[in-house]
């Protein structure tokens, strides 16, 4: 129900007007890198990408650094295997795996001795009806403009959950703000009638692409902690603290965090009228 | 009920049977003279003699004394005492009428009750404060706030300004027993926790308990704060109110029938969404939030030994948003309580109170129309019952006992939809229904000139009923924990089922006439838990209660002192140690899905508390300025399985240094001024070391895992206020004043938090951010009436 974070806007609001936020000079603990893994594997046409870089400095204020020379290896549970290729510093890719819905992946990672496993599986989707768009005037602090709608039906059977990844003019929308999953609970086996994916609005003429990308129970609770740490701000903030991570050790290894997630991808685009 | 008395004191070791002298037993009612209102702990004593007693909730007195002549002074904070001469021969009634002394007689009298209360009583770790000095303090836009002003007080903090509920020497919010004439109270904020929820003009005496807790009380770890309402004026009709920055109030009280039966309606009302309505722009002046609350309370004397009170309290806030996003957005919560009491003197030395209380927190969440229509209710209800016995045995002896059943129930989500329209299908989250059942014994007792005690114990049991399936849960610790071995059970069945003797003493030696030791020990047990979705508690948050996977919180708590009066008991002193441990404490794994979670039990962890601090408080009663200063130092922290590496870790409301300095000055007859200020160490959060890239987000992360090693900046502030009085005219009965009130005079940005987040415009950056709740100086004007 995306309804939770209209309730802590709601919640913020009369706060918001006595309340007042100001960048402040704080020290941190100093930290050892640690080793993070951020990779997807989809059932769309390739490459699939591993990236592999180091936790930073909080305040560093720039690129993480990357891994380098790492082996890494996706398998799925029928017995397919491939060692990607490491196209570019710290950034590793297939050449003919795709994913398939119902697989089961484990990715493997080696550097030096260490070495850590993750895995996932790729869940069903369904398919995107169509994208609508309401006008909107200026209201509740958001812009004037064209709200989108999604319409879909959602398969029945509890346990589906999705992540939609809304494009802009080819741009991924991809601040805190912009991140969007849904989980069938409350609304299994409906139709998504029109459903406000609460985003900026768009302008006449912008060109929308949505994909609605199936993930397992687990991604669906790494993004939910992924977007409450990244916007922890308020009255009624969580607790501070790390995101959950998949990326296990097994030899030798240490701490690492990361992701490792499976999608199967539909989508939709339109030109906003 | 004799039977079960000579059992009592034969359990005590107490012998009746060794009353040589002839005894006889003075009792009555002390009430103030002008309104008829019961004083609660007024004292009667015998001059010359270390024999005394308090009146209790009701005003009530007992005092056996032998056959003799004796003098009884009568007296009471603020009032002037009467001293009467009585020849005790034969058993007799006598109430007394105290009236509210004038500032100068004030002097004189108040010097004489308090050392009284601060040395010689066997209270430690309690704070009244009465409703008068209440009025007198600042307050937030001049909403004079129960809640707020215990906050000054030493060992009391909450975790940030506008945050509901308050701490109590290292404790959670939720282990603060809140009565309001007996019934529970849930949620003591309004505005999430702005204001508090007793309307100050309906409210009669204010007790906060923090340790040798009394054994009538328990059901929570921390403490008791004990909120009476007025009974309604005696005597006459009497109006009173005033109007506010923030809300306006009214009161009505009245006799019915003189000096036997009166009436209290009190009214609050907000009027944000008022001003709203004034906004040009169109979607503020949708908008509704406003907070309102009504106190009501009747009694009737039936006889010279029965007297019954009905009291009710509805409080509620509110909130709903116009055209938000696809439609409108309304969401509520509020307390509802309801006291029936019966008074009843089995004997002029057996006094009996019996109690129903009916309360229910709720709260509502909806979307009334479109697509993603849906209406989320959640309440709690508690259905009470209890029977409190005082026998004042003789002039040292005066024992309590009674016991009480509450039943709980808890429909935590009861999510429905408007049918065709809306996608989201409805539901319902598991009801649950408990009962809690308790007995206590205590005796007040005092041993010679020097030493007095209070020994009892009270043994509570706690029942998980059925009506439901319940599970185990099992897993790694700080990962979600699966449901296993589902069990049903049909209603009223019980599930699980747990018994916990507390035992409480006191004691106080008196070293001098100005100075006193005391000593507390008291162990209590929590039944009941709230599980908090954010580090400042909501009004969202789900109570549990105790269940076959979770079980009761206990706490044990050693507390010592030295009170001393100085100058003449001008000045009252007093420093006092606690060191507490709590069991079976509560918290949730990183993650955890608090709200609309049927398992979540399964995300809960377990683990162990301990308190520690010393608290000195220096109070002014006399002359022209009055007020006091207290400082706290303390530490308290959790150990909690699968949190912080399994270390101890700071509490989020750890504060190791609390200072607050609270000083009225009387300038005239007319015109009062006065002055808070607070100094709090700031709260302890997690704050990360290290920046994690995931998917082209920035996200923070801590490598160490170790929980609450950040501490947020001090918070300090200074508040100050001016009450300009009407001029006194004895014709008139209208009497009005203005108050002028300046909170955060120096405009302080107390952060309310700190978090870290991406800069929105270079998502590469990240950043530190403070947030101050109210950052800036906040000044209000409020006319107060009494007709």
């Amino acid at each position: 129900m995306k309804s939770y974070s209209v309730l802590a806007l709601l919640l913020g609001l009369w706060v918001s007007l006595s309340s007042c936020e100001d960048v402040v000079d704080v020290e941190l603990e100093k930290s050892k890198p640690v080793l993070v893994v951020d990779g997807w594997i989809t059932d769309q046409p390739g490459p699939q990408t591993i990236r592999l870089k180091t936790t930073a400095p909080y305040f560093s204020n720039g690129a993480s650094p990357v891994v380098t020379g790492a082996t890494v290896t996706i398998r799925d549970n029928q017995g397919q295997t491939e060692v990607l290729k490491e196209t570019a510093p710290g950034v590793y890719q297939t050449q003919s795996l795709r994913g398939k819905v119902g697989n089961q992946y484990t990715l493997t990672v080696k550097t030096g001795s260490e070495e850590y496993t993750a895995e996932t599986a790729i869940r069903r989707t369904f398919p995107i009806d169509s994208i609508g768009t309401v006008y909107q005037k200026e209201s509740m602090g958001r812009k004037e403009g064209y709200t989108l709608r999604f319409y879909g039906r959602e398969p029945l059977g509890v346990g589906d959950s999705y992540r939609l990844k809304v494009y802009r003019n080819d741009t991924l929308l991809n601040s805190p703000h912009d991140l969007i999953f849904l989980e069938d609970r409350y609304v299994d086996g409906n139709y998504f009638k029109g459903l406000d994916l609460g985003l900026e609005p768009f302008r006449k003429g912008d060109k929308v692409r949505i994909e609605n990308h199936s993930i397992t129970e687990d991604t669906y609770a790494f993004l939910t902690e992924l977007s409450t740490q990244m916007r922890n701000g308020g009255m009624f903030a969580n607790p501070p603290a790390n995101v959950r991570s998949n990326i296990k050790a097994v030899q030798g290894g240490k701490k690492a965090t990361g992701w490792f997630g499976g999608s199967a991808v539909s989508s939709a685009e339109r030109v906003v009228e | 009920m004799k039977q079960l008395l000579s059992i009592t004191m034969l359990l005590l070791g107490l012998s009746i049977a060794a009353i040589a002298q002839e005894r006889f037993t003075i009792s009555g009612y002390l009430k103030d003279a002008a309104n008829g209102e019961g004083l609660i702990g007024a004292t009667v004593q015998v001059k010359g003699q270390p024999v005394g007693v308090a009146t209790n909730e009701y005003g009530f007195y007992s005092l056996t004394l032998p056959k003799g002549e004796y003098q009884l002074v009568y007296s009471y904070v603020g009032y002037e005492s009467i001293t009467k001469a009585v020849s005790l021969n034969y058993n007799q009634k006598l109430d007394m009428q105290l009236k509210s002394a004038n500032v100068l007689i004030q002097e004189v009298v108040v010097k004489a009750t308090r050392s009284e209360q601060n040395v010689n009583s066997l209270e430690m770790g309690v704070s009244k404060l009465d409703m008068k000095t209440i009025k007198a303090m600042p307050a937030l836009l001049g909403e004079v706030d129960v809640i707020r002003s215990i906050q000054m007080l030493p060992g009391v903090s909450t975790v940030g300004e506008g945050a509901t509920g308050f701490n109590v020497r290292g404790g959670n919010i939720d282990q603060n027993l809140i009565l309001l004439d007996e019934a529970t109270v849930y949620n003591s904020s309004h505005l999430m926790g702005f204001f508090s929820v007793f309307n100050p003009d309906a409210v009669k005496d204010v007790k906060l308990v923090k340790s040798g807790i009394p054994a009538q009380y328990g059901g929570r770890l921390s403490s008791l704060l004990d909120v009476r309402m007025k009974e309604g004026n005696a005597k006459r009709l009497a109006l009173s109110g005033g109007i506010g920055t923030v809300s306006s109030r009214f009161t009505v009280e009245s006799p019915i029938v003189k000096d036997k039966s009166s009436f209290i309606i009190a009214g609050r009302r907000s009027y944000a969404d008022l001003f709203l309505k004034l906004s040009p722009n169109e979607d503020l002046k949708n908008n509704q939030m406003f907070f309102y609350d009504l106190s009501a309370k009747v009694n009737q004397t039936l006889s010279a030994k029965d007297k019954v009170f009905v009291s009710a309290y509805l409080g509620k806030d509110v909130f709903s948003a116009k055209n938000f996003g696809d439609g409108d957005f309304k969401m509520n919560w509020g307390n509802k309580t309801a006291t029936v009491r019966w008074n009843h003197l089995f004997s002029d030395r057996l006094f009996a109170n019996f109690t129903g209380v009916y309360s229910d927190y709720d709260y509502e969440i909806g979307v009334p129309q479109g697509a993603q229509a849906f209406e989320w209710k959640s309440n709690i209800y508690n259905y009470s019952g209890k029977a409190d016995f005082s026998y004042y045995l003789n002039a040292n002896n005066t024992i309590s006992f009674g016991g009480n059943v509450i039943h709980h129930r808890f429909t935590p989500g009861n999510v429905g939809t408007n049918g065709e329209g809306s996608f989201i299908n409805a539901f319902k989250l598991t009801e649950r229904n408990a009962r809690e059942y308790a007995v206590y014994l205590d005796n007040e007792q005092t041993l010679g000139k020097r030493l007095s005690l209070q020994y009892g114990v009270r043994v509570s049991a706690f029942d998980y009923l059925g009506g439901l399936t319940v599970y185990d849960y099992q897993g790694e610790p700080n990962q979600k924990k699966l449901p296993v071995n589902p069990r049903t059970y049909k209603a009223g069945e019980s599930v699980s089922t747990y018994f916990n003797v507390e035992p409480r003493a006191s004691v106080r030696y008196t070293l001098d006439d100005n100075s006193s030791l005391k000593a507390s020990y008291n162990r209590t047990a929590q039944y009941i838990h709230l599980i908090s979705s954010s580090t400042a508690a909501s009004p969202l948050d789900i109570w549990f209660p105790t269940t076959n996977h979770i079980k009761p919180e206990t706490a044990d708590q050693f507390a010592l002192g030295y009170f001393r009066n100085l100058k003449d008991n001008a000045i009252e002193a007093s420093i006092e140690g606690f060191y507490k441990t709590m069991t079976n404490q509560i918290d949730y794994r990183d993650g955890a899905q608090v709200l609309l979670n049927d398992h979540l039990e399964g995300d809960l962890l377990f683990g162990e508390g301990r308190a520690y601090g010393a608290e000195v408080y220096v109070k002014k009663n006399a002359g022209k300025l009055n007020g006091w200063v207290s400082y706290t130092l303390s530490r308290s922290e959790r150990r909690i399985d699968g949190l912080s590496n399994n270390q101890w870790y700071a509490a989020k409301y750890d504060r190791r240094h609390m200072l607050s300095v609270v000083g009225i000055y009387n300038l005239s007859k007319r015109l009062s001024l006065s002055a808070n200020f607070t100094y709090n160490t700031g709260v302890a959060t997690t704050a990360p070391n290290a920046r994690v890239e995931i998917d082209g987000m920035v996200v923070p992360y801590n490598s160490t895992g170790n929980r609450n090693a950040f501490r947020v900046p001090a918070y300090h502030r200074l508040d100050l206020a001016a009450t300009l009085q009407g001029k006194h005219n004895a014709l008139r009965r209208w009497q009005g004043e203005w108050v002028f009130s300046v909170y955060n005079a120096y405009a302080r940005r107390n952060a309310f938090s700190v978090y870290f987040r991406q800069n929105e415009t270079n998502p590469q950056q990240t950043e530190a951010v403070r947030m101050a709740i109210l950052g800036s100086v906040l000044p209000s004007v409020t006319y107060n009436f009494k007709f």
